[in-house]
Protein backbone atom coordinates (compact mmCIF):
# COMPACT_ATOMS: atom_id res chain seq x y z
CA UNK A 1 0.00 0.00 0.00
CA UNK A 2 2.72 2.39 -0.54
CA UNK A 3 2.29 3.82 -4.26
CA UNK A 4 -0.09 6.45 -5.36
CA UNK A 5 -2.40 5.74 -7.95
CA UNK A 6 -3.96 8.95 -8.01
CA UNK A 7 -2.75 12.28 -7.07
CA UNK A 8 -4.23 15.89 -6.96
CA UNK A 9 -2.41 19.02 -6.19
CA UNK A 10 -4.69 22.24 -5.20
CA UNK A 11 -7.31 21.29 -8.44
CA UNK A 12 -9.94 23.59 -9.24
CA UNK A 13 -12.78 22.65 -11.18
CA UNK A 14 -15.25 24.83 -13.10
CA UNK A 15 -18.17 23.66 -15.00
CA UNK A 16 -17.61 25.33 -18.82
CA UNK A 17 -19.71 28.69 -18.75
CA UNK A 18 -19.79 29.14 -15.36
CA UNK A 19 -17.74 31.51 -12.84
CA UNK A 20 -17.69 29.63 -9.34
CA UNK A 21 -15.87 26.22 -8.93
CA UNK A 22 -17.41 23.31 -7.59
CA UNK A 23 -14.64 21.83 -6.09
CA UNK A 24 -11.65 23.98 -5.18
CA UNK A 25 -8.33 23.85 -3.64
CA UNK A 26 -8.19 19.81 -3.69
CA UNK A 27 -5.29 18.06 -3.01
CA UNK A 28 -5.31 14.15 -2.23
CA UNK A 29 -3.25 10.86 -2.44
CA UNK A 30 -4.74 7.91 -3.25
CA UNK A 31 -2.65 4.87 -2.30
CA UNK A 32 -2.86 1.09 -4.16
CA UNK A 33 -5.21 -0.76 -2.74
CA UNK A 34 -7.04 1.54 -0.49
CA UNK A 35 -11.21 1.84 -0.13
CA UNK A 36 -12.10 5.45 0.20
CA UNK A 37 -15.47 6.84 0.86
CA UNK A 38 -16.04 10.35 -0.24
CA UNK A 39 -18.96 11.74 1.79
CA UNK A 40 -20.95 14.90 1.90
CA UNK A 41 -23.90 16.52 1.39
CA UNK A 42 -26.17 17.01 -2.07
CA UNK A 43 -23.80 19.54 -4.19
CA UNK A 44 -20.68 19.09 -2.42
CA UNK A 45 -19.35 17.89 -5.40
CA UNK A 46 -18.65 14.78 -4.89
CA UNK A 47 -19.17 13.55 -8.59
CA UNK A 48 -17.78 16.29 -10.03
CA UNK A 49 -14.47 15.24 -7.88
CA UNK A 50 -14.73 11.87 -9.49
CA UNK A 51 -15.22 12.79 -12.87
CA UNK A 52 -12.05 15.07 -12.40
CA UNK A 53 -10.22 12.03 -11.85
CA UNK A 54 -11.39 10.37 -14.45
CA UNK A 55 -10.59 13.56 -17.27
CA UNK A 56 -14.84 13.78 -18.48
CA UNK A 57 -14.35 17.03 -16.37
CA UNK A 58 -11.03 19.16 -17.16
CA UNK A 59 -9.59 20.62 -13.96
CA UNK A 60 -9.18 24.52 -14.79
CA UNK A 61 -5.97 25.17 -12.09
CA UNK A 62 -3.43 22.23 -10.21
CA UNK A 63 -2.69 19.59 -11.31
CA UNK A 64 -3.68 16.19 -11.35
CA UNK A 65 -2.03 12.44 -11.68
CA UNK A 66 -3.57 9.01 -12.40
CA UNK A 67 -1.18 6.20 -12.18
CA UNK A 68 1.85 9.04 -12.11
CA UNK A 69 0.19 10.61 -15.90
CA UNK A 70 -1.18 13.91 -16.32
CA UNK A 71 -4.90 13.36 -16.21
CA UNK A 72 -5.33 16.20 -18.84
CA UNK A 73 -3.08 14.84 -21.58
CA UNK A 74 -3.94 10.88 -21.12
CA UNK A 75 -7.71 11.07 -20.28
CA UNK A 76 -8.20 8.13 -22.85
CA UNK A 77 -4.75 6.07 -21.37
CA UNK A 78 -6.18 6.20 -17.90
CA UNK A 79 -9.73 5.38 -18.76
CA UNK A 80 -8.51 2.19 -19.97
CA UNK A 81 -7.81 1.27 -16.34
CA UNK A 82 -10.86 2.85 -14.73
CA UNK A 83 -14.02 1.33 -13.98
CA UNK A 84 -16.18 4.74 -13.73
CA UNK A 85 -20.12 3.48 -12.40
CA UNK A 86 -22.28 6.85 -12.93
CA UNK A 87 -24.94 7.85 -10.67
CA UNK A 88 -28.94 7.73 -11.52
CA UNK A 89 -28.30 6.16 -14.76
CA UNK A 90 -32.32 6.49 -15.87
CA UNK A 91 -33.02 3.67 -18.42
CA UNK A 92 -35.06 3.46 -21.67
CA UNK A 93 -37.63 -0.18 -20.79
CA UNK A 94 -37.03 -0.16 -24.85
CA UNK A 95 -33.75 0.08 -24.82
CA UNK A 96 -32.32 -2.22 -27.60
CA UNK A 97 -29.69 -4.15 -25.84
CA UNK A 98 -29.28 -7.66 -23.84
CA UNK A 99 -27.32 -7.50 -20.41
CA UNK A 100 -24.35 -9.13 -21.70
CA UNK A 101 -23.78 -6.48 -24.78
CA UNK A 102 -23.84 -3.86 -21.84
CA UNK A 103 -21.63 -5.70 -20.16
CA UNK A 104 -19.24 -6.12 -23.04
CA UNK A 105 -19.26 -2.29 -24.18
CA UNK A 106 -17.33 -2.50 -20.97
CA UNK A 107 -14.31 -3.41 -22.69
CA UNK A 108 -14.57 -1.18 -25.79
CA UNK A 109 -12.21 1.36 -24.67
CA UNK A 110 -9.56 -1.48 -23.15
CA UNK A 111 -9.71 -3.85 -26.33
CA UNK A 112 -8.55 -0.35 -28.28
CA UNK A 113 -9.82 1.16 -31.40
CA UNK A 114 -9.31 -0.81 -34.94
CA UNK A 115 -9.79 -4.25 -32.66
CA UNK A 116 -12.13 -6.56 -32.71
CA UNK A 117 -13.70 -8.20 -29.79
CA UNK A 118 -11.53 -11.46 -29.06
CA UNK A 119 -12.45 -15.06 -27.13
CA UNK A 120 -10.28 -13.82 -24.40
CA UNK A 121 -12.98 -10.53 -24.18
CA UNK A 122 -16.12 -12.75 -24.18
CA UNK A 123 -14.66 -14.98 -21.16
CA UNK A 124 -14.12 -11.81 -19.10
CA UNK A 125 -17.23 -11.14 -19.48
CA UNK A 126 -18.71 -14.33 -18.60
CA UNK A 127 -16.15 -14.22 -15.49
CA UNK A 128 -17.97 -10.46 -14.50
CA UNK A 129 -21.12 -11.73 -14.90
CA UNK A 130 -20.50 -14.97 -13.19
CA UNK A 131 -18.98 -12.65 -10.15
CA UNK A 132 -22.18 -10.61 -9.37
CA UNK A 133 -24.31 -13.66 -9.95
CA UNK A 134 -26.15 -12.25 -13.14
CA UNK A 135 -25.33 -15.18 -15.89
CA UNK A 136 -28.84 -16.17 -16.13
CA UNK A 137 -29.87 -12.72 -16.84
CA UNK A 138 -26.67 -12.81 -19.69
CA UNK A 139 -29.89 -12.81 -22.93
CA UNK A 140 -32.91 -10.36 -21.03
CA UNK A 141 -32.93 -6.66 -22.50
CA UNK A 142 -31.27 -4.60 -20.45
CA UNK A 143 -35.01 -2.41 -19.74
CA UNK A 144 -36.49 -5.36 -18.48
CA UNK A 145 -34.54 -5.99 -14.63
CA UNK A 146 -34.61 -4.34 -12.19
CA UNK A 147 -32.69 -1.18 -10.84
CA UNK A 148 -30.83 -3.67 -8.46
CA UNK A 149 -30.19 -5.76 -11.16
CA UNK A 150 -28.91 -3.09 -13.28
CA UNK A 151 -26.93 -1.80 -10.51
CA UNK A 152 -24.96 -5.29 -10.73
CA UNK A 153 -24.66 -5.33 -14.82
CA UNK A 154 -23.34 -2.29 -14.45
CA UNK A 155 -20.62 -3.30 -11.68
CA UNK A 156 -19.84 -6.57 -14.29
CA UNK A 157 -19.37 -3.77 -16.89
CA UNK A 158 -16.78 -2.18 -15.13
CA UNK A 159 -15.56 -5.39 -13.38
CA UNK A 160 -15.15 -6.83 -16.77
CA UNK A 161 -12.85 -4.13 -17.87
CA UNK A 162 -10.07 -5.43 -15.07
CA UNK A 163 -9.77 -2.02 -14.02
CA UNK A 164 -7.17 -0.84 -11.39
CA UNK A 165 -9.57 1.66 -9.94
CA UNK A 166 -12.83 2.02 -9.33
CA UNK A 167 -14.22 5.27 -9.07
CA UNK A 168 -17.95 4.43 -7.89
CA UNK A 169 -21.04 7.30 -7.74
CA UNK A 170 -23.67 6.76 -5.10
CA UNK A 171 -23.90 2.89 -6.15
CA UNK A 172 -26.09 1.95 -3.29
CA UNK A 173 -28.81 4.90 -3.49
CA UNK A 174 -31.70 4.47 -5.18
CA UNK A 175 -31.97 0.20 -3.95
CA UNK A 176 -33.71 -1.27 -1.77
CA UNK A 177 -32.50 -2.62 1.08
CA UNK A 178 -31.84 -6.59 -0.11
CA UNK A 179 -29.99 -5.42 -3.16
CA UNK A 180 -27.79 -2.65 -1.37
CA UNK A 181 -26.42 -5.45 0.79
CA UNK A 182 -25.79 -7.44 -1.68
CA UNK A 183 -24.17 -4.56 -3.84
CA UNK A 184 -22.06 -4.19 -0.53
CA UNK A 185 -21.33 -7.64 -0.12
CA UNK A 186 -19.69 -7.81 -3.77
CA UNK A 187 -18.13 -4.26 -3.49
CA UNK A 188 -15.86 -5.72 0.30
CA UNK A 189 -15.25 -8.78 -2.19
CA UNK A 190 -13.86 -7.11 -4.94
CA UNK A 191 -11.88 -5.12 -2.74
CA UNK A 192 -10.07 -8.17 -0.68
CA UNK A 193 -9.63 -10.66 -4.02
CA UNK A 194 -8.60 -8.34 -6.77
CA UNK A 195 -6.39 -5.68 -5.47
CA UNK A 196 -8.80 -2.76 -5.99
CA UNK A 197 -8.10 0.64 -5.43
CA UNK A 198 -11.90 2.08 -4.65
CA UNK A 199 -13.12 5.63 -4.36
CA UNK A 200 -17.03 5.46 -3.51
CA UNK A 201 -19.12 8.54 -3.03
CA UNK A 202 -22.23 8.14 -0.64
CA UNK A 203 -24.57 11.20 0.40
CA UNK A 204 -25.48 8.56 3.49
CA UNK A 205 -23.28 7.84 6.45
CA UNK A 206 -24.83 4.38 6.67
CA UNK A 207 -23.61 3.71 2.78
CA UNK A 208 -19.72 3.04 4.01
CA UNK A 209 -18.54 -0.51 3.43
CA UNK A 210 -16.95 -2.75 5.96
CA UNK A 211 -13.90 -2.86 4.05
CA UNK A 212 -13.71 1.19 3.63
CA UNK A 213 -10.46 2.56 5.65
CA UNK A 214 -10.84 6.22 4.24
CA UNK A 215 -13.35 8.63 4.67
CA UNK A 216 -13.26 11.86 2.80
CA UNK A 217 -15.65 14.40 3.64
CA UNK A 218 -16.22 17.11 1.09
CA UNK A 219 -18.45 20.28 2.01
CA UNK A 220 -19.32 23.11 -0.88
CA UNK A 221 -16.23 21.86 -3.24
CA UNK A 222 -13.29 21.82 -0.35
CA UNK A 223 -11.72 18.53 1.90
CA UNK A 224 -13.25 19.69 5.29
CA UNK A 225 -12.30 16.15 7.07
CA UNK A 226 -9.99 13.22 5.96
CA UNK A 227 -9.49 10.01 8.31
CA UNK A 228 -10.04 6.54 8.93
CA UNK A 229 -13.45 5.49 8.78
CA UNK A 230 -13.83 4.94 12.79
CA UNK A 231 -12.47 8.98 13.20
CA UNK A 232 -14.43 10.28 11.14
CA UNK A 233 -17.43 8.26 12.21
CA UNK A 234 -16.66 9.37 15.67
CA UNK A 235 -16.45 12.93 15.19
CA UNK A 236 -18.32 15.29 16.96
CA UNK A 237 -18.05 17.15 14.13
CA UNK A 238 -19.70 15.41 11.77
CA UNK A 239 -23.05 16.02 12.18
CA UNK A 240 -22.43 19.48 13.25
CA UNK A 241 -20.85 19.97 10.15
CA UNK A 242 -24.29 19.04 7.61
CA UNK A 243 -27.55 19.89 8.58
CA UNK A 244 -30.07 17.84 9.33
CA UNK A 245 -31.84 16.52 6.72
CA UNK A 246 -28.79 16.28 4.44
CA UNK A 247 -27.56 13.36 5.53
CA UNK A 248 -28.33 10.25 7.41
CA UNK B 1 -48.20 0.03 -66.23
CA UNK B 2 -45.41 1.78 -67.81
CA UNK B 3 -42.79 0.58 -69.82
CA UNK B 4 -39.37 1.78 -69.28
CA UNK B 5 -36.34 1.39 -71.28
CA UNK B 6 -33.72 -2.21 -69.65
CA UNK B 7 -30.97 0.46 -69.11
CA UNK B 8 -33.22 2.91 -67.03
CA UNK B 9 -35.09 0.38 -65.32
CA UNK B 10 -31.85 -1.22 -64.03
CA UNK B 11 -30.07 2.07 -63.04
CA UNK B 12 -33.28 2.92 -61.19
CA UNK B 13 -33.87 0.04 -59.52
CA UNK B 14 -30.25 -0.46 -58.45
CA UNK B 15 -30.58 3.28 -57.26
CA UNK B 16 -33.34 2.28 -54.98
CA UNK B 17 -32.01 -0.15 -53.18
CA UNK B 18 -28.82 1.69 -52.62
CA UNK B 19 -30.97 4.43 -51.23
CA UNK B 20 -32.74 2.53 -48.90
CA UNK B 21 -30.12 0.71 -47.59
CA UNK B 22 -27.81 3.52 -46.98
CA UNK B 23 -30.75 5.70 -45.47
CA UNK B 24 -32.08 3.27 -43.28
CA UNK B 25 -28.48 2.01 -42.13
CA UNK B 26 -27.76 5.19 -40.92
CA UNK B 27 -31.06 5.56 -39.78
CA UNK B 28 -30.50 3.24 -36.87
CA UNK B 29 -27.54 5.36 -35.40
CA UNK B 30 -29.94 8.76 -35.80
CA UNK B 31 -33.23 7.30 -34.56
CA UNK B 32 -31.07 6.22 -31.32
CA UNK B 33 -29.41 9.55 -31.01
CA UNK B 34 -32.31 11.52 -31.15
CA UNK B 35 -31.59 13.00 -34.31
CA UNK B 36 -34.43 12.18 -36.75
CA UNK B 37 -34.69 15.93 -37.52
CA UNK B 38 -31.70 15.51 -39.46
CA UNK B 39 -33.27 14.47 -42.43
CA UNK B 40 -35.48 17.99 -42.67
CA UNK B 41 -32.27 20.03 -42.30
CA UNK B 42 -30.20 17.91 -44.77
CA UNK B 43 -33.19 18.36 -47.35
CA UNK B 44 -33.05 22.15 -47.15
CA UNK B 45 -30.06 22.67 -47.17
CA UNK B 46 -30.04 20.60 -50.68
CA UNK B 47 -32.68 22.92 -51.85
CA UNK B 48 -30.84 25.77 -50.91
CA UNK B 49 -27.79 24.58 -52.40
CA UNK B 50 -29.75 23.76 -55.61
CA UNK B 51 -31.25 27.56 -55.68
CA UNK B 52 -27.38 28.79 -55.19
CA UNK B 53 -26.71 26.42 -58.17
CA UNK B 54 -29.40 28.26 -60.08
CA UNK B 55 -28.04 31.32 -59.17
CA UNK B 56 -24.16 30.70 -60.14
CA UNK B 57 -25.57 28.73 -63.25
CA UNK B 58 -23.98 25.61 -62.61
CA UNK B 59 -25.64 22.32 -61.92
CA UNK B 60 -28.33 22.61 -59.00
CA UNK B 61 -27.99 19.13 -57.88
CA UNK B 62 -24.28 19.63 -57.43
CA UNK B 63 -25.29 22.76 -55.31
CA UNK B 64 -27.50 20.67 -53.25
CA UNK B 65 -24.73 17.91 -52.72
CA UNK B 66 -22.30 20.31 -51.56
CA UNK B 67 -24.34 21.83 -49.53
CA UNK B 68 -25.75 18.98 -47.71
CA UNK B 69 -22.08 18.01 -47.35
CA UNK B 70 -21.12 21.49 -45.64
CA UNK B 71 -24.22 21.08 -43.26
CA UNK B 72 -23.57 17.72 -42.36
CA UNK B 73 -19.44 18.78 -41.69
CA UNK B 74 -20.88 21.59 -40.07
CA UNK B 75 -23.50 20.09 -37.47
CA UNK B 76 -21.51 18.14 -35.02
CA UNK B 77 -18.68 20.64 -34.51
CA UNK B 78 -21.10 23.54 -34.08
CA UNK B 79 -23.09 21.61 -31.30
CA UNK B 80 -19.82 20.61 -29.92
CA UNK B 81 -18.60 24.26 -29.68
CA UNK B 82 -21.89 26.07 -29.30
CA UNK B 83 -22.79 23.54 -26.19
CA UNK B 84 -25.98 23.05 -27.57
CA UNK B 85 -28.15 20.10 -28.20
CA UNK B 86 -28.16 18.68 -31.65
CA UNK B 87 -31.59 18.95 -32.13
CA UNK B 88 -31.48 22.87 -31.50
CA UNK B 89 -28.84 23.11 -34.10
CA UNK B 90 -30.43 21.05 -36.83
CA UNK B 91 -33.43 23.87 -36.02
CA UNK B 92 -31.89 26.38 -36.74
CA UNK B 93 -30.03 25.68 -39.84
CA UNK B 94 -33.37 24.40 -40.84
CA UNK B 95 -34.83 27.68 -40.83
CA UNK B 96 -31.31 29.10 -42.11
CA UNK B 97 -31.33 27.17 -45.47
CA UNK B 98 -34.57 27.63 -45.99
CA UNK B 99 -34.51 31.65 -45.61
CA UNK B 100 -31.10 31.76 -48.13
CA UNK B 101 -32.71 29.46 -50.56
CA UNK B 102 -35.25 32.08 -50.96
CA UNK B 103 -32.97 34.95 -50.77
CA UNK B 104 -30.92 33.07 -53.56
CA UNK B 105 -34.11 32.22 -55.59
CA UNK B 106 -35.00 35.58 -55.80
CA UNK B 107 -31.62 36.33 -57.76
CA UNK B 108 -32.84 33.57 -60.54
CA UNK B 109 -35.27 35.02 -63.38
CA UNK B 110 -38.10 33.09 -64.13
CA UNK B 111 -40.26 30.23 -62.33
CA UNK B 112 -38.82 27.11 -64.49
CA UNK B 113 -35.67 27.98 -62.84
CA UNK B 114 -37.60 27.72 -59.30
CA UNK B 115 -39.42 24.71 -60.38
CA UNK B 116 -35.98 23.32 -61.05
CA UNK B 117 -34.72 23.71 -57.31
CA UNK B 118 -38.18 22.41 -56.12
CA UNK B 119 -37.44 19.43 -58.06
CA UNK B 120 -34.93 18.54 -54.94
CA UNK B 121 -37.03 18.22 -52.93
CA UNK B 122 -39.52 15.95 -54.38
CA UNK B 123 -37.23 13.47 -55.89
CA UNK B 124 -37.25 11.91 -59.29
CA UNK B 125 -35.64 8.00 -59.92
CA UNK B 126 -36.05 8.91 -63.46
CA UNK B 127 -33.58 11.39 -63.73
CA UNK B 128 -30.60 9.10 -61.43
CA UNK B 129 -27.35 8.66 -63.82
CA UNK B 130 -25.10 5.62 -63.46
CA UNK B 131 -22.78 8.10 -62.11
CA UNK B 132 -25.24 8.50 -59.37
CA UNK B 133 -25.94 4.96 -59.13
CA UNK B 134 -21.62 4.39 -58.82
CA UNK B 135 -21.62 6.80 -56.11
CA UNK B 136 -23.93 5.38 -53.99
CA UNK B 137 -22.89 2.21 -54.18
CA UNK B 138 -19.41 4.06 -52.88
CA UNK B 139 -21.16 5.42 -49.96
CA UNK B 140 -22.80 2.28 -49.44
CA UNK B 141 -19.91 0.18 -49.17
CA UNK B 142 -17.97 3.08 -46.77
CA UNK B 143 -20.93 2.73 -44.38
CA UNK B 144 -20.48 -1.06 -44.48
CA UNK B 145 -17.02 -0.54 -43.71
CA UNK B 146 -17.23 1.94 -40.67
CA UNK B 147 -20.10 0.13 -39.05
CA UNK B 148 -17.72 -3.50 -39.16
CA UNK B 149 -14.58 -1.38 -38.14
CA UNK B 150 -16.41 0.51 -35.55
CA UNK B 151 -19.01 -1.37 -34.64
CA UNK B 152 -17.93 -1.88 -31.06
CA UNK B 153 -17.59 1.82 -30.31
CA UNK B 154 -20.54 2.68 -32.47
CA UNK B 155 -22.74 0.11 -30.03
CA UNK B 156 -21.15 1.27 -27.02
CA UNK B 157 -22.18 5.25 -27.90
CA UNK B 158 -25.74 4.40 -28.79
CA UNK B 159 -26.01 2.54 -25.29
CA UNK B 160 -24.81 5.49 -23.50
CA UNK B 161 -22.32 8.07 -24.84
CA UNK B 162 -21.23 9.42 -21.18
CA UNK B 163 -20.70 5.59 -20.17
CA UNK B 164 -18.83 5.02 -23.98
CA UNK B 165 -16.51 8.07 -22.64
CA UNK B 166 -15.83 7.01 -19.22
CA UNK B 167 -14.85 3.27 -20.91
CA UNK B 168 -12.14 4.90 -22.81
CA UNK B 169 -14.15 5.61 -25.98
CA UNK B 170 -13.24 8.93 -27.88
CA UNK B 171 -16.99 9.54 -29.04
CA UNK B 172 -16.79 12.87 -30.46
CA UNK B 173 -15.22 11.31 -33.79
CA UNK B 174 -18.03 8.26 -33.96
CA UNK B 175 -20.64 10.67 -33.33
CA UNK B 176 -19.26 13.33 -36.39
CA UNK B 177 -18.61 10.47 -38.47
CA UNK B 178 -22.57 9.07 -38.05
CA UNK B 179 -23.49 12.60 -38.87
CA UNK B 180 -21.20 13.42 -41.49
CA UNK B 181 -22.44 9.88 -43.07
CA UNK B 182 -26.04 10.34 -42.73
CA UNK B 183 -25.72 14.18 -44.64
CA UNK B 184 -23.99 12.28 -47.23
CA UNK B 185 -26.68 9.50 -47.86
CA UNK B 186 -29.27 12.26 -47.87
CA UNK B 187 -27.85 14.29 -50.47
CA UNK B 188 -27.14 11.19 -52.41
CA UNK B 189 -30.94 10.29 -51.88
CA UNK B 190 -32.03 13.42 -53.08
CA UNK B 191 -32.91 12.84 -56.57
CA UNK B 192 -34.39 9.30 -55.67
CA UNK B 193 -36.76 10.26 -53.38
CA UNK B 194 -36.63 13.53 -52.67
CA UNK B 195 -35.13 15.80 -49.94
CA UNK B 196 -39.11 16.50 -48.36
CA UNK B 197 -39.56 12.12 -48.63
CA UNK B 198 -35.58 10.98 -47.48
CA UNK B 199 -36.72 11.77 -43.99
CA UNK B 200 -39.15 9.19 -44.00
CA UNK B 201 -36.51 6.34 -45.28
CA UNK B 202 -34.19 7.33 -42.19
CA UNK B 203 -36.88 6.81 -39.83
CA UNK B 204 -39.27 4.66 -40.81
CA UNK B 205 -37.48 1.14 -41.47
CA UNK B 206 -35.42 1.83 -38.13
CA UNK B 207 -38.16 2.12 -36.42
CA UNK B 208 -39.80 -1.00 -37.51
CA UNK B 209 -36.71 -2.91 -36.90
CA UNK B 210 -36.96 -1.60 -33.24
CA UNK B 211 -40.58 -2.96 -33.06
CA UNK B 212 -39.63 -6.47 -32.88
CA UNK B 213 -35.71 -6.61 -31.05
CA UNK B 214 -34.03 -6.25 -28.14
CA UNK B 215 -30.40 -6.64 -29.65
CA UNK B 216 -28.93 -4.01 -31.79
CA UNK B 217 -27.28 -6.43 -33.90
CA UNK B 218 -30.35 -7.95 -35.59
CA UNK B 219 -31.98 -3.61 -35.45
CA UNK B 220 -28.83 -3.09 -37.39
CA UNK B 221 -29.42 -5.78 -40.35
CA UNK B 222 -33.37 -5.67 -40.16
CA UNK B 223 -33.36 -2.04 -40.75
CA UNK B 224 -31.95 -1.64 -44.44
CA UNK B 225 -33.73 -5.11 -45.25
CA UNK B 226 -36.93 -2.96 -44.41
CA UNK B 227 -35.07 0.11 -45.95
CA UNK B 228 -34.61 -1.56 -49.06
CA UNK B 229 -37.70 -4.10 -49.65
CA UNK B 230 -39.67 -0.48 -49.01
CA UNK B 231 -37.70 0.94 -52.19
CA UNK B 232 -38.66 -1.92 -54.20
CA UNK B 233 -42.13 -2.52 -53.22
CA UNK B 234 -42.90 1.56 -53.68
CA UNK B 235 -40.83 1.32 -56.44
CA UNK B 236 -43.16 -1.05 -58.36
CA UNK B 237 -46.27 0.38 -57.09
CA UNK B 238 -45.34 3.71 -58.68
CA UNK B 239 -44.93 1.40 -62.05
CA UNK B 240 -48.10 0.05 -62.11
CA UNK B 241 -50.32 2.90 -60.35
CA UNK B 242 -48.42 5.67 -62.72
CA UNK B 243 -47.92 7.35 -59.15
CA UNK B 244 -44.89 9.42 -58.45
CA UNK B 245 -42.25 6.88 -56.94
CA UNK B 246 -40.68 9.39 -53.78
CA UNK B 247 -44.27 9.17 -52.30
CA UNK B 248 -45.11 5.54 -53.27
CA UNK B 249 -42.16 4.34 -51.30
CA UNK B 250 -42.56 6.53 -48.31
CA UNK B 251 -46.38 5.03 -48.38
CA UNK B 252 -45.07 1.82 -48.64
CA UNK B 253 -42.63 2.31 -45.38
CA UNK B 254 -45.31 4.03 -43.28
CA UNK B 255 -47.30 1.10 -44.07
CA UNK B 256 -45.15 -1.24 -42.97
CA UNK B 257 -44.23 1.04 -39.66
CA UNK B 258 -48.05 0.96 -38.77
CA UNK B 259 -48.36 -2.91 -38.87
CA UNK B 260 -45.12 -3.47 -37.38
CA UNK B 261 -46.76 -1.22 -34.55
CA UNK B 262 -49.91 -3.79 -34.59
CA UNK B 263 -47.72 -6.67 -34.68
CA UNK B 264 -44.78 -5.89 -32.21
CA UNK B 265 -44.33 -8.54 -29.60
CA UNK B 266 -42.78 -5.56 -27.38
CA UNK B 267 -45.78 -3.51 -26.88
CA UNK B 268 -48.01 -7.02 -26.21
CA UNK B 269 -49.52 -7.01 -22.83
CA UNK B 270 -48.78 -10.25 -21.19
Amino acid sequence: MNENLIELKNIETIYEGENIPVIKDISLEIKKGEFVSIIGPNGAGKTTLLETINGILPYTKGKGYVFSKEIKKNKYKIRKQIGYLIQNYELDPLSPFLCKDVVLMGRTGKTGIFRFFTKDDIEKVWYSMGLVGMIDFAKRPIGKISGGEFQKILLARIISKQPKILLLDEPLSNLDYSSRTQIEILLNRLHEKHDLTILMVSHDLSFIPKRCNRVIVLDKGKIIMDGSKEKILESKNIKNIFKAGDMK
Amino acid sequence: MIELPWGLLFTSIIGAILAGFACSMMGTFVVRMNLSSIGYCMSHAAFAGAAFGLMVSIDPMFGAILFSFITALALGPISEKARLESNIVIGFLFSFMIAIAFIFLNFVPGQTASARALRILWGSILSVTYNDVLLLGLLSFIIVVFVVIFYKELVSIMFHRKLAEASGVNTKIFYFGVLFLTGFAVAMSLRIVGGLLVFALIINPTSTAYQFFFDFKKIIIISPVVGILSCLVGYYLSLVTDLPIGPSIVIISALVFAFSILISPKRRKK
